[in-house]
């Protein structure tokens, strides 16, 4: 005899898990492919995620935007015009770090672009801790959590399902750039070899820039997506999200994209399942535990294959 | 080079200038004495630092005017324990040592966290520097386990507090939310930080004790920004909710999405860390963090007494002087100041600085002595907690403050005659 309400509390968790799960894999994306190009774990990436955050929330200030909105087609068109305008900056800012940061560093020894890297993280949160302070900052919900549907008796926010529909049409629109546009041809060949692609006439600076700006975009989906969901955002969100999402990029196999998404889905569930069992006290613990034991079985991560190769 | 020869000069008339002022303020007799003050000063904690420090500020001046403190002249040293916004235990130390090591100090007031306190007691308790906080409700403070925190004199204490400890904060949420809520089914939920783990373990034990139930309790880390599928697991199944932590580390959060996660109706019930009674809007107060709409049914203890005798002549100069309402630490901080202060007073002998410091201890911790201050005659017993052990009930109105909401008080209970 199956309890009904434990059925109903699992669903409920199976959308939570996947709704976290989701926000997770869209860093993680940038994470992955930013490695699998220039082989650099780009740690100013997940304050790029809390920058998109931001600049979400300003953006709908400016406009006027600042609670709950019931007319559907309003809602649409204000959610496309903020993931717009918000994936747009956050892309540029992307581009803009690459261009001064790790650029000019590009063939210097590995560690000098990973402590830049560091260094532009402390200073993306600093900027932005000095912009709009040091304590959590309220984020219109346009969509209320609170419209509800039912589903095997539990009360599945409509959000949850917006937001991965809008999560898998971002991965979805992803895989097809990256496999079937000459551009996406020329990532995948810069990450298998750079020299050589440079030799087939692909301009190495542009397609770089195009990574970091695809990825630092999708970072900022998931920051507006993030202020969507939780209604929360403080200037050190990056730190936490960003390691947990950079975990998700490792252990699916890091420069793999597929991996990413897997690997943020799966921390998502292992996070709403440890709370769900009583072990929320674990759950980072946890997490790492699995990444430990997935990278000792297969050290090039669950799915590893760089960004460039095919079986 | 003229420029070197131009900047020796300005070197050694800054290093002159420099011993002048630093010598007036010792010597013997009559001089100056400093109060040192350790409080979270910046960032999200000004809510909580900024009205306690004022209380301090206010009893200063007020002695000063009056030349209440044996005729000594009273300044601050103010130190700052929050770093990046929240409150830092390792800077707490370093503030300690700060203080410590300026001889002018003979007293402090101060932290307002526990865990900064566990951190800061052994450095004063090396000096023999006499310590009151007006917040920390840390059971292991004064209590059982103390031991570990003075390594250095382990007979001789020198930390007290006017708060009311966590061993009476958690119970009486509990009995609280029982006897005056009606509740039966709980679901406790802590941020694993030393202060919310142990009102959340008092609290469980006290509720259970009264025949509560304690469907599910967990432990959420700092690092948690999703605890949706927290109130998922005990969604149908509770009755009230107890957050053991403050608004920072995850209280203001967790109770703006259990009422996205459907539960808003059922009480959140929390220790002062929640009621920090700032208004809406001011930053980071709960109902700022929580937003206004979710901080309905949103009770809050605080380790302290309410009705101070004569709370509106201590307002009125309160807001005399800071143009704002007192926050719920200010009184409690005042009146370790008038401790501090009337201690410095019966030093008024005293031939140095290291004297007046020692008699300020020893002073504090003849436990017939009595303080007359703000929030009545209170005395200390021999771990250094008061005689009072008020406990005050909040609850917020999200109709308060033109609509901002604020915290109303409820009532008070003097826990030292029931325990």
């Amino acid at each position: 005899m199956i309890d009904s309400h434990l059925v109903a509390t699992l669903t409920q968790q199976f959308f939570n898990a996947l709704t976290l799960g989701a926000i997770y894999a869209l860093v993680a994306l940038g994470y992955t492919m930013v490695y699998g190009i220039i082989e650099l774990i780009n740690f100013a990436h997940g304050d790029v995620f809390m920058v998109g955050a931001f600049v979400a929330l300003a953006f709908l200030s400016t406009i006027g935007f600042t609670r709950s909105i019931s007319d559907p087609l309003q809602l649409i068109l204000v959610l496309v015009g903020t993931f717009g305008v918000t994936m747009i900056v956050l892309g540029t800012i992307g581009v803009g770090i690459e261009r001064f940061a790790y650029r000019p560093l590009r063939n210097a020894p590995r560690l000098a672009p990973l402590i830049t890297a560091i260094g532009v993280s402390f200073i993306l949160q600093n900027v932005v801790q000095a912009w709009q302070g040091p304590s959590p900052v309220p984020t219109p919900q346009l969509l209320s959590p609170q419209v509800r549907f039912g589903l095997f008796g539990a009360d599945i926010a409509v959000l949850s399902i917006v937001i991965l529909g809008i999560t898998l049409a971002l991965m979805i629109a992803l895989q097809l750039f990256v496999g079937r546009t000459r551009l996406g041809r020329a990532m995948r060949s810069t990450a298998q070899d750079r020299e050589a692609a440079q030799l087939m006439g692909v301009d190495i600076n542009t397609t770089i820039a195009i990574t970091f700006f695809l990825g630092s975009a999708l970072a900022g989906a998931a920051g507006i997506v993030y202020g969507l969901y939780f209604g929360s955002i403080q200037f050190n969100l990056g730190f936490f999200s960003g390691l947990k999402a950079f975990t998700a990029a490792v252990l699916g196999g890091i420069g793999n994209t597929v991996g990413a998404a897997l690997g943020g889905f799966i921390i998502g569930f292992i996070e709403v399942g440890a709370v769900q069992v009583g072990l929320s006290r674990w759950s980072e613990a946890l997490v790492f535990a699995v990444l430990i034991i997935v990278l000792v079985f297969r050290p090039a991560g669950l799915l590893g294959q760089q960004l460039g190769e095919r079986a | 080079m003229s420029f070197r020869k131009l900047a020796a000069t300005v070197g050694a008339a800054l290093i002159v200038v420099g011993a002048c002022t630093g010598s007036s303020g010792a010597g013997n007799g009559k001089g100056t004495v400093k109060i040192g003050v350790d409080l979270p000063l910046s960032g999200g904690e000004v809510a909580n630092g900024e009205p306690t420090f004022n209380g301090v500020q206010l009893a200063v001046d007020e002695a000063n005017a009056a030349n209440a403190a044996g005729g000594y002249k009273l300044e601050i040293n103010k130190q700052d324990d929050a770093k990046d916004g929240v409150h830092n235990p390792d800077q707490g130390a370093t503030n300690a040592k700060t203080l410590v090591a300026d001889a002018a100090v003979v007293g402090m007031v101060g932290p307002f966290n526990s865990n900064v306190a566990r951190a800061i007691i052994p450095v004063t308790n090396e000096a023999g520097l006499a310590q009151c906080s007006p917040a920390n409700t840390g059971v292991d403070l004064t209590k059982t386990g103390s031991e570990k925190y003075r390594p250095k004199n382990p007979n001789q204490r020198n930390y007290f507090r006017v708060a009311t400890p966590d061993d009476v904060q958690g119970p009486a949420g509990a009995q609280y939310a029982f006897n005056d809520l009606g509740k039966k089914k709980a679901y406790v939920l802590d941020d694993t930080e030393a202060f919310g783990k142990g009102v959340a373990d008092t609290f469980q034990a006290e509720f259970e004790r009264l025949g509560g139930t304690v469907v599910k309790r967990d432990g959420a880390p700092k690092s948690t920004t999703d605890y949706t599928p927290f109130f998922t697991a005990v969604k149908g199944q509770v009755d009230v909710v107890y957050f053991g932590g403050t608004q920072v580390t995850g209280g203001g959060l967790a109770r703006k999405q259990m009422v996205a996660a459907g539960m808003g109706d059922i009480p959140y019930v929390g220790p002062d860390g929640i009621a920090d009674l700032g208004e809406g809007g001011a930053q980071g107060a709960f109902i700022t963090l929580a937003g206004v709409d979710a901080s309905n049914n949103v009770h809050g203890t605080v380790a302290g007494i309410h009705d101070i005798p004569d709370p509106a002549a201590f307002a009125a100069k309160y807001k005399a002087k800071f143009n704002k309402d007192p926050g719920a630490y200010s009184a409690l901080a005042y009146a370790c100041t008038q401790v501090l202060i009337k201690a410095i007073a019966s030093a008024a002998t005293a031939p140095d600085q290291a004297a007046i410091r020692k008699a300020v201890r020893d002073y504090v911790f003849t436990t017939t002595n009595k303080f007359d201050t703000v929030l009545g005659t209170i005395s200390f017993d021999e771990n250094g907690d008061s005689s009072q052990k008020f406990i005050s009930f909040y609850k917020v109105d999200p109709a308060g403050a033109g609509g901002k909401g604020n915290w109303v008080f409820v009532k008070q209970q003097d826990f030292a005659t029931t325990q």
